[in-house]
């Protein structure tokens, strides 16, 4: 039986509380999960056995597996994660459900993933290609679907050069086209992060929702320091740190200790660490037992974060006094 | 790459009918998967002061705070009934319930805003930021 080493209550299956008192296995697959979505996500389907679609996808930093759902018409794409803090369960309604995490659905732009693909395609060929012939993966089929997104024809532009012979189009990397079109949406973040009241600064501050509490000594570098890091969270490390160079962002003179990551987290990780998704408790078994090890999604933000840069999971993680 | 990766389809065929639940985080591990008189014995004891919600689990004093799901997005129970024999079947998950709105309980002292999960609830909102296509006229 594992103690929660703080003064965390446990609660077993009980004959007051809990009905029958009756405990399944902890490795029993986890069949029910709570999700907050984008209202269109709820769309309903043009077709009876339609519907929107779990499906796993190559994270464009890591490369890694990763959960993304795909809405009913297959135009919209969203990324899945998990905030899961420890010992954490759920009533919901009459009923208790053990895995206590929050799954999050969040519009992600698909033409970060089809970008993964063509980097990778001029990495080895080097040249002109049509993009099925790209964006074809044997250990992830789902990523063809990202084809069929309007918004990655349309925004496909941005990212590469293109060449008609016949009437076929033939595509290739452009990394300037990529950071002129990164630096605008580095810019879009740092308009949101300026009206969001979110903590961007070196300093650990508290209450950041609170209106009115803006931090006075945040400079412009931050905001951008931070909008790079969150979208370095799309691309990949060797693009992140080009992309750095051409916001040209100021080395750190001494880059700050990232909070610890361990007890709160809102990563990829126990999403995409899994073969099997579902499989969220024994995964969280094996974390609690060995703090001090890594996720793989922790190492390889460990990786891209050699600069100190902010990432999302900074953004969520716990506070020093939280953490042990 | 195991088969057990397969996509899972959401069927949303019940979402008209879909009840609404009351949710709860609570700060401890219940290990348990299933029915549970949450009517009968925890929400009764819940008592909303000026500032925050206390109730009394298992002798343990819980503060809590209820949270919206932010604007733009709704809240959903998705369950597997039954997980297909074979790898090779199509996974389903139904809706079972929605829900707008949560209550996060902590030990001893209130979720603060920068709480976790607090934090995570504006999460939506940057991710708009970023993934929102570049706007026209910085083209």
């Amino acid at each position: 039986m594992r103690r929660p080493r703080r003064a965390a209550p446990r609660a077993r299956g009980s004959r007051t509380m809990l009905g029958s008192g009756r405990r399944r296995p902890a490795d029993s697959h986890a069949d029910q999960w709570v999700l907050v979505a984008p209202e269109p996500v709820t769309d309903l389907p043009m077709k009876p056995d339609g519907g929107p679609l779990f499906t796993r996808l190559r994270n464009p930093s890591t490369g890694e597996a990763a959960l993304y759902l795909f809405n009913s018409s297959a135009q919209q794409l969203f990324e899945v994660k998990a905030f899961h803090e420890e010992y954490r369960s759920w009533f919901i309604g009459q009923t208790v459900q053990h895995d206590g995490r929050l799954l999050f659905a969040t519009p992600v732009d698909p033409l970060f993933l089809v970008l993964f693909y063509l980097i990778k395609a001029e990495k080895e060929k080097g040249k002109f290609q049509p993009l099925d012939q790209v964006v074809v993966d044997s250990e992830f089929s789902s990523c063809t679907m990202l084809l069929q997104c309007a918004r990655v024809m349309d925004s496909l532009h941005h990212v590469i050069e293109e060449k008609e012979i016949g009437n076929k189009k033939f595509y290739k990397y452009s990394q300037e086209k990529t950071l002129t079109w990164l630096k605008k949406k580095v810019n879009q973040t740092v308009k949101v992060l300026k009206s969001s009241n979110v903590c961007v600064g070196g300093r650990v501050q508290s209450a950041t929702f609170i209106s009115g509490k803006q931090i006075t000594d945040v400079k412009e570098d931050d905001y951008v320091r931070y909008a790079h890091g969150l979208i370095s969270e799309y691309i990949p490390e060797d693009l992140s740190a080009e992309l750095s160079k051409y916001l040209q962002l100021p080395e750190l003179t001494s880059p700050e200790a990232d909070p610890p990551l361990k007890k709160r987290k809102f990563s990829d990780a126990p999403v995409e660490a899994e073969e099997d998704y579902t499989k969220f408790n024994s995964s969280d078994l094996k974390n609690k037992k060995t703090t001090s090890k890594m996720s793989a999604a922790q190492k390889a933000l460990a990786k891209v974060d050699k600069t100190g840069m902010k990432t999302m999971s900074a953004f969520f993680s716990a506070k020093t006094k939280a953490t042990k | 790459m195991s088969e057990s990766s397969s996509p899972i389809r959401l069927d949303l065929s019940s979402l008209r009918e879909a009840p609404q639940d009351v949710l709860h985080l609570l700060p401890c591990e219940v290990e348990h998967n299933g029915s549970a008189p949450v009517a009968r014995y925890f929400t009764p004891a819940i008592r909303q002061g000026s500032q925050e919600k206390s109730v009394s689990f298992r002798g343990r004093s819980l503060k809590g705070q209820e949270v919206i799901v932010p604007q733009g997005y709704v809240g959903l129970v998705l369950k597997e009934d039954q997980r297909p024999c074979t790898e090779e079947e199509e996974r389903t998950v139904r809706l079972k319930s929605t829900f707008g709105t949560l209550t996060v309980w902590n030990l001893e002292r209130a979720p603060s805003a920068d709480d976790g999960l607090l934090l995570a609830l504006s999460w939506p909102g940057i991710a708009e930021a970023i993934h929102a296509p570049v706007s026209r006229k910085e083209q």
